[in-house]
C-alpha cells in the first residue's frame, strides 16, 4: 500500500521536554557544570549593572573559599555539619521518609552533648569526648525516632511532624540558654558556660577544622557500606524503591522506619555535637545557620549518593564562605545572597535536564 | 477517497526513548463496520489509538478524518472531530452520578444545566442501544460492566461517530460480552465506525468485520474476517503458528497443602471482599480460580501470602496454622507468589536483576558473609537462573524495568521457583505476555505441578484455566460459587457461575 | 595632606538598611570617613548580616587577613570569636561593642543608652492617657533590662500612675514579629509604644492604631511621622574617629569604654514637634542638664523592684558592675524576665 507523501510545511518550532530512558554519565557531569556557568553569567549581568566587576567578584569569591589554606579550612569547617546532616537526611530520603527535621535533630544532639559536657564530672578528653559523641548521636536519634513512631504505626505524615519538632528543639535549647543553663558569669546573655578543654574536639593544626571531619568522612563510608553491602541496607533500598515489593518480600517496614529515622536523626545529632564541641565550645542561641535545611538541598543535589555528599557539601560550604568574603569589596549582603540563590536555582533547575531531554519539534504552536 | 471511510491513518511513526512504538503504520476504518485492531501486548495498538485520540503526536505520518487532513494538538480536538475512546481503566468520577459524569467536559454549549434534559437523553440513548443504566446512580454503586456502559453512553452523548474500545471484554463475564457485542453491532449499523483493540482471537472472529494486525509496532496487514481463519490471524500476530499447552497429565493429587476455612477479609476500601471462602489445594494439583476481575481474586492471593489481614476463618499451610502471620513467616513456610502486579510488587523496577533475584533469599545465611552480603555468590546465582529460565537482558545490572514483560515474568518466576516452593500462588501469570512467554510460563507451572507443588492459579482467561487447572473454583463477589473438576465442566457452566449462579443451578 | 595607608573593618549583625542598630553604626563609619582625611570609603571593609556563630570568626579573620588595622565588631554575640581571632592577630586592634571580654589588643565600647531612655521615658509618661505604655523588647539580657528600667523610672518620674508593659520577641531584627508584638501591646490598652528593637516595626504599628511611639537607635520619624515622637539614639561617629586616630598615633590602649550622654555617644534624637508636649520638652531639658552635670543619676535610690523590695536605698546608686549585670525589673514594669 502506498501513501502519497505530502510536502511538510515549515511552521516554526516547538520546544518540548521528553523523558530520557537512561541518562548518560557525561550528562550527570555536564548539567551541573553548565548550570553553574549559566548562573554566573546571569549574575555577571546583574553585577555589571550595579557597577561591579563580575570577574573580580567571582575571583574573590573563589579565592575566599578555595584560594588559600585558610579559606579551604573554613570551607571544610562549614562542610562538616552539612555532610553529617546531609547524610542523615539522605538515608531517610532513600526510604522516602521526608525527614525535614535535621535542624531539630542537630539541636537535640548539641543539647545532649552539652549536657554531658556541662554536668558530667571532670574527666579526661578521651572519656569525655566519646561520651559526648554518644550523647549527641542519641539526642538526635531519639528526636528522629519521635516522629517515626506515629509514622510507622499510624501512618502520620512525617514531613509535618519532623518540621514542627524543629521548632520545639530550637525553643528547648533557647529555653535552656536563656534559663537554667545560662552562664552565671555571662551577664544574662543566652549562652551556657564555656566547656572545659576536655570537652572540646581537637583541631588540625592552627585551623578550626576539628575532629568532626573524621566523624563525617567515617559516616560516609559506613553509610555507603551499610547501603551497599548489608542486609539492612538492602532492605532500606528496596523499601525506598517499592514499599509493595518490600512487603511482598517479607520485610518489616515499620521496624525499618524506626531504625532509619534513628540513624538519620543520630547523624544530624552528631553534627550538633561537633558544632558545640568543635566550634562554639558552649551551647548558645542559634548554633546552626540552617544546616538542617541546607541538608535537604545537599541530599537532593547528591542524588542521595554518600560519596557525592562529600563533594557537594564541600562546594556548598565554599559557596557560603565565599559569599562572606566578597562583601568586603563593597557588595551588599543582599547581592551576595542573590548570587548564591542564583547558583542554587540554576543547579536545581538544571536537574530536570538529567532526566528529560529538550526536543525541538516542527509544527505550529 | 471513498465516502464511507471515516478514519485513515497513513505512515504513522512514533518513537519513545528506546522504543519504536509504531513504525510506518497504516490504518483505516469505515462507516458501519466493526474493525478489530489485533496484536499481542506491546504490538503498538494502544499507541496508535492514543495518536488517533490526540493524546500523542505522531513523529511522522498523517491522519485523515472524514476526508480531511487533521492535526490533533489535544484530546479535546479529537473529541470535537467525533472520536471517542473507552479506555481499559475507566475515566469516571466515582462519587458523581452517571448524568453528572456525562456533562463533565462535554463540549456542548450552554451555561445553565438542565439535568432533567440530560437524564432524558441518557435514557433514550440507553434504550436505543440496549445500554441499560440509571442516570441518577452514583458511579461507585455500579458494577464494572455498568461502568463500561456509562463510558460508551458518554461517547455517544458527545456525538462520537468513531468509537474506540480498548480491551473492552477484559472485565466482563461471557454473558456480558455477548451483550456488549450486540450493542457494538447496533452502533455500527447506525453508521458509526467501531474500533476494538484486542488480543483475543475468538472475540475477533465473533464480532469484527475487518481486522488490522500489528506486530512489534509494524503494520502486518488488514483482512476481512470472512476471508480469514484463526490460524491465519495467529500467524500474522506472532509470526508463527503455536498451540497452547494443555494439561494432559494424570491427576494424582497428594496431601492438602493449603486449607482455607471460612475466610473473611476486607478490600482496601474496607468492604467485605472475601466471604466465608473454603478452598483446598493439594500437592501436585493446580486449582484454577475463575471469575471476572475484581470479585475477590486479589484479596484471595494476598490473604494466603500474608499480605492482607484475615477477619475470621483459618488458613493452614501443610496443616500448620498461618492465620494473620507476617508475609515473612509464610515465605518461610515455602510459599512462592507470582503477583498480579509484576513491576509494582513482584519486582523492583529500578534495580538490576541481581537485586531482584535476591529479594527473598538475601536473609539466608549462605547468601551472606558475616555481616555483609555475598555479592559474588548472588551474582553467580542470578547468572545461573537467567541462563536456566532464558531471561534476556542487556546486563544483569541494568534496571529490570527496561526488560520486556515476558522477560520480567521469567525473572520473577525464576526467583520464586528457585526457592523450591511447596505452594505457589500465581495471579494472572501470563497477562500481557507474548505467546512465547505464555508457553514458557505454562510449561514451568506444569513442571512444578509434576514435581509435587500445589498451585493456586488465578486467571481471567478461561482458555488458560481450562488448559492448566485440575480443578476450577469460581469466585463471584467474594464468594466461592463452586469447585469442579475441569474434566467435568464446560466453559458455559463456568461462565454462568462467573455471573453469579451457584454450582448446579440453572439460570433461566 | 599625606595619606596614611590604613584599613578599618566593620562587622555588622544586620543589614545596613535596617534603619536601626546596624544603620547607626554605619552612620558612624561614614562620619569617620568624612572626618579623617587619610581614610577613603574604600578603606573601610564592611561585612553585614554576619550571624553570631562560627561564621563570625571567619569573617573577622578574613578582615584581619585583608589588612585591617582596626576592626569594629558591633554585636555582643561576636565576643568569643573576637577574643579567638585577636590572639592570632596581635597587631590588629579589635573593638567589640557591648561585650565584657578584653585583651591586650581587644577593647570594648558601649554607651549609657539608659540615660536617654530615662529622658524619653519622661516624654512617654507625660503623653500617655491610658497610663499604659508598651515596650517591645528583644532579648532578656542586662542591656535590654537596664533600658526598660531606666525608661520606666523616667515614665514614673513624670507620671507615677503609669506602668510599662513588656513583650519579648527574642529577636533583634524581625520586622514582622516586632510589629506583631507592638500590636498585641496596643490591643492590651497601651497608647505609647517604646522599643528595644532594630527596626521601626513597632513605630509603624503605633501609627496604624493612632497611638504614639518612642523609637530606638536612630531617628525613626520618617517611618511613622504621625506616631514617632523621638528616639534615644546612638552617635558612634566621634568615638570611631577617636579610636582610629589613637591607633594611628600609637596611643591606643585596651579599655572598657562606656560613653555617657555627656560624651555624645548617646542622646535624645530630634523631636517630632507636633507630638511632643511643650512641658515634656522643658522637663527633658531640665533633667538632661542635671545628667550632664552629674547631679542626676538614673539608678539612684530609692528604687524598688516589682515585688516592692527596696533594691537601691535612699542616697545610694548602682555601680557600673551592678548595672551591667542587671537581671530584675523596677516597680512599674509589667512583665517578667524569663529565668
Amino acid at each position: 500500500m502506498s501513501v502519497p507523501q505530502i510536502a511538510k510545511k515549515e511552521q516554526g518550532f516547538r520546544v518540548t521536554l521528553e523523558k530520557r530512558g537512561t541518562t548518560p554519565y557525561l550528562i550527570h557531569f555536564l548539567v551541573p557544570v553548565s548550570s553553574v556557568v549559566a548562573a554566573l553569567l546571569v549574575g555577571a549581568i546583574f553585577l555589571k549593572a550595579t557597577g561591579h566587576s563580575p570577574l573580580e567578584i567571582y575571583a574573590m569569591m573563589f579565592n575566599g573559599a578555595f584560594g588559600s589554606m585558610y579559606g579551604i579550612s573554613e570551607t571544610i569547617v562549614k562542610a562538616i555539619p552539612l555532610m553529617l546532616t546531609g547524610l542523615g537526611v539522605s538515608i531517610a530520603f532513600r526510604m522516602l521518609l521526608w525527614n525535614i527535621g535535621a535542624e531539630g535533630q542537630l539541636y537535640m544532639g548539641a543539647f545532649a552533648a552539652s549536657w554531658v559536657a556541662l554536668f558530667a564530672p571532670d574527666m579526661p578528653g578521651y572519656i569525655m569526648l566519646p561520651l559526648m559523641f554518644i550523647a549527641g548521636f542519641l539526642g538526635g536519634a531519639l528526636w528522629g525516632l519521635l516522629p517515626a513512631i506515629p509514622r510507622a504505626f499510624l501512618g502520620v505524615n512525617e514531613t509535618i511532624t519532623t518540621l514542627m519538632l524543629n521548632y520545639v528543639a530550637i525553643l528547648w535549647v533557647d529555653y535552656l540558654v536563656y534559663g537554667p543553663w545560662k552562664d552565671p558569669k555571662g551577664f544574662n546573655f543566652p549562652l551556657t558556660a564555656p566547656f572545659r578543654d576536655s570537652a572540646s574536639l581537637p583541631t588540625f593544626g592552627n585551623s578550626r577544622v576539628h575532629l568532626g571531619l573524621l566523624f563525617a568522612l567515617a559516616a560516609v563510608v559506613i553509610v555507603y557500606v551499610l547501603l551497599k553491602h548489608t542486609r539492612w541496607g538492602y532492605e532500606i533500598r528496596i523499601i525506598g524503591e517499592s514499599q509493595n515489593a518490600a512487603r511482598y518480600a517479607g520485610m518489616n517496614i515499620g521496624k525499618n522506619i524506626l531504625l532509619v529515622m534513628l540513624l538519620s536523626g543520630g547523624l544530624a545529632g552528631l553534627a550538633g555535637m561537633a558544632e558545640v564541641s568543635g566550634i562554639t565550645h558552649r551551647l548558645q542561641h542559634g548554633i546552626s545557620s540552617g544546616y538542617g535545611y541546607t541538608a535537604i538541598i545537599i541530599a537532593w543535589l547528591s542524588k542521595l549518593n554518600p560519596w557525592a555528599i562529600i563533594i557537594v557539601s564541600f562546594l556548598f560550604g565554599g559557596l557560603l564562605v565565599g559569599g562572606f568574603s566578597i562583601q568586603t569589596s563593597g557588595l551588599p549582603s543582599a547581592t551576595v545572597f542573590m548570587l548564591q540563590g542564583l547558583i542554587l536555582f540554576f543547579v536545581l533547575g538544571g536537574e530536570i535536564l538529567t532526566r528529560y531531554r529538550i526536543k525541538l519539534q516542527r509544527g505550529r504552536k | 477517497m471513498a465516502d464511507s471511510t471515516l478514519v485513515s491513518m497513513r505512515g504513522i511513526t512514533k518513537t519513545f526513548p528506546g522504543v519504536l512504538a509504531n513504525s510506518d503504520v497504516n490504518f483505516e476504518a469505515k462507516k458501519g463496520e466493526i474493525h478489530a485492531l489485533l496484536g499481542e501486548n506491546g504490538a503498538g495498538k494502544s499507541t496508535l489509538m492514543n495518536i488517533l485520540t490526540g493524546l500523542y503526536r505522531p513523529d511522522e505520518g498523517e491522519i485523515w478524518i472524514k476526508g480531511e487532513k487533521v492535526v490533533f494538538r489535544s484530546p479535546k480536538e479529537a473529541i470535537a472531530a467525533g472520536i471517542g475512546m473507552v479506555h481499559q481503566h475507566f475515566r469516571l468520577v466515582q462519587p458523581f452520578t452517571v448524568a453528572e459524569n456525562l456533562i463533565l467536559g462535554s463540549p456542548r454549549p450552554g451555561r445553565i444545566l438542565n439535568m432533567k434534559q440530560v437524564e432524558k437523553e441518557i435514557t433514550s440513548i440507553s434504550k436505543k442501544f440496549g445500554l441499560e443504566v440509571d442516570p441518577r446512580a452514583k458511579i461507585w454503586q455500579l458494577s464494572v460492566g455498568e461502568q463500561q456502559r456509562v463510558e460508551i453512553i458518554k461517547m455517544l452523548y458527545r456525538g462520537a461517530d468513531i468509537l474506540i474500545l480498548d480491551e473492552p471484554t477484559a472485565v466482563l463475564t461471557p454473558q456480558e460480552v455477548k451483550e456488549l457485542f450486540k450493542t457494538l453491532r447496533m452502533m455500527a449499523d447506525e453508521g458509526r465506525a467501531v474500533i476494538i483493540i484486542t488480543h483475543k482471537l475468538h472475540e475477533v472472529m465473533a464480532v469484527a468485520d475487518r481486522v488490522t494486525v500489528l506486530r512489534g509496532g509494524k503494520y502486518i496487514g488488514t483482512v476481512n474476517k470472512k476471508e480469514t481463519t484463526k490460524q491465519e490471524l495467529t500467524k500474522m500476530m506472532v509470526g508463527r503458528e503455536i498451540e497452547l499447552s494443555s494439561n494432559q497429565d494424570d491427576y494424582n493429587p497428594g496431601e492438602d497443602v493449603l486449607i482455607l476455612e471460612n475466610i473473611n477479609a476486607l478490600n482496601d476500601k474496607g468492604y467485605p471482599a472475601l466471604k466465608n471462602v473454603n478452598l483446598t489445594v493439594k500437592e501436585g494439583e493446580i486449582l484454577g480460580i475463575a471469575g471476572v476481575a475484581g470479585n475477590g481474586q486479589r484479596e484471595l492471593a494476598e490473604v494466603v501470602t500474608g499480605l492482607r489481614e484475615i477477619q475470621s476463618g483459618t488458613l493452614k499451610i501443610n496443616s500448620k496454622q498461618y492465620c494473620n502471620c507476617s508475609p515473612l513467616e509464610i515465605i518461610d513456610a515455602g510459599v512462592a507468589h507470582i503477583p498480579e502486579d509484576r513491576l509494582g510488587m513482584g519486582l523492583v523496577p529500578s534495580l538490576g536483576a541481581v537485586e531482584n533475584i535476591m529479594l527473598k533469599e538475601y536473609r539466608k545465611k549462605e547468601m551472606n558473609k558475616g555481616l555483609f552480603l555475598n555479592h559474588k555468590l548472588l551474582k553467580k546465582k542470578t547468572g545461573e537462573l537467567i541462563e536456566e529460565f532464558g531471561v534476556k537482558t542487556a546486563s544483569i545490572d541494568s534496571p529490570v524495568k527496561l526488560m520486556s514483560g515476558g522477560n520480567l515474568q521469567r525473572l520473577l518466576i525464576a526467583r520464586e521457583i528457585s526457592c523450591q516452593p511447596k505452594f505457589i500462588v500465581a495471579s494472572y501469570p501470563v497477562r500481557g505476555l507474548d505467546v512465547g512467554a505464555i508457553e514458557a510460563v505454562h510449561r514451568i507451572l506444569l513442571e512444578q505441578r509434576k514435581a509435587g507443588a500445589a498451585i493456586l492459579l488465578i486467571s481471567e482467561d478461561l482458555e488458560e484455566i481450562f488448559a492448566l487447572a485440575d480443578r476450577i473454583a469460581v469466585l463471584y463477589e467474594g464468594e466461592v460459587m463452586g469447585v469442579i473438576r475441569t474434566s467435568e465442566t464446560t466453559v458455559e457452566e463456568i461462565g454462568l457461575m462467573m455471573a453469579g449462579s451457584r454450582e448446579g443451578e440453572k439460570v433461566s | 595632606m599625606q595619606k596614611v595607608l590604613m584599613k578599618v573593618g566593620f562587622v555588622y549583625v544586620g543589614p545596613v538598611g535596617d534603619a536601626g542598630w546596624t544603620y547607626a553604626h554605619d552612620q558612624g563609619r561614614k562620619y569617620m570617613v568624612e572626618q579623617l582625611p587619610y581614610l577613603d570609603e574604600s578603606d573601610t571593609l564592611v561585612v553585614e548580616s554576619v550571624p553570631e556563630n562560627a561564621d563570625a570568626e571567619r569573617v573577622l579573620t578574613d578582615l584581619a587577613e585583608k589588612g585591617c588595622k582596626v576592626i569594629f565588631a558591633t554585636s555582643f554575640g561576636y565576643m568569643d570569636y573576637v577574643i579567638n581571632v585577636a590572639k592570632r592577630y596581635p597587631d590588629v586592634v579589635f573593638m567589640h561593642c557591648s561585650g565584657y571580654k578584653t585583651a591586650e589588643n581587644v577593647g570594648t565600647y558601649f554607651g549609657r543608652m539608659y540615660q536617654p531612655r530615662y529622658l524619653t521615658g519622661l516624654i512617654a509618661g507625660m503623653k500617655t492617657e491610658s497610663n499604659l505604655i508598651g515596650y517591645v523588647a528583644a532579648h532578656p539580657i542586662p542591656e535590654v533590662i537596664r533600658g526598660i528600667n531606666a525608661f520606666t523610672l523616667g515614665v514614673r518620674a513624670a507620671n507615677p500612675e503609669a506602668e510599662v508593659k513588656v513583650v519579648w520577641t527574642n529577636t533583634w531584627y524581625d520586622p514582622a514579629a516586632e510589629k506583631e508584638a507592638a500590636l498585641s501591646l496596643l490591643d492590651a490598652g497601651a497608647d505609647v509604644i517604646a522599643q528595644h528593637q532594630d527596626t521601626p516595626g513597632p513605630q509603624q504599628a503605633a501609627q496604624e492604631r493612632g497611638a504614639f511611639g518612642i523609637g530606638y537607635n536612630t531617628d525613626m520619624r520618617d517611618f511613622a511621622p504621625e506616631a514617632n515622637m523621638t528616639s534615644p539614639v546612638w552617635n558612634w561617629g566621634p568615638y570611631y574617629v577617636e579610636v582610629v586616630e589613637a591607633v594611628k598615633n600609637g596611643t591606643w590602649k585596651s579599655e572598657q569604654y562606656w560613653g555617657s550622654i555627656a560624651d555624645g555617644v548617646v542622646g535624645v534624637g530630634a523631636y517630632n514637634e507636633d507630638l511632643v508636649p511643650e512641658e515634656a520638652k522643658k522637663l527633658v531639658e531640665e533633667k538632661l542638664a542635671l545628667m550632664k552635670s552629674g547631679e542626676l543619676e538614673v539608678f539612684a535610690g530609692p528604687i524598688k523592684d516589682q515585688e516592692g523590695n527596696v533594691k537601691v536605698k535612699e542616697g545610694e546608686s548602682l555601680s557600673d558592675e551592678e548595672m551591667l549585670g542587671m537581671d530584675w525589673f523596677v516597680e512599674g514594669v509589667k512583665g517578667n524576665i524569663p529565668k
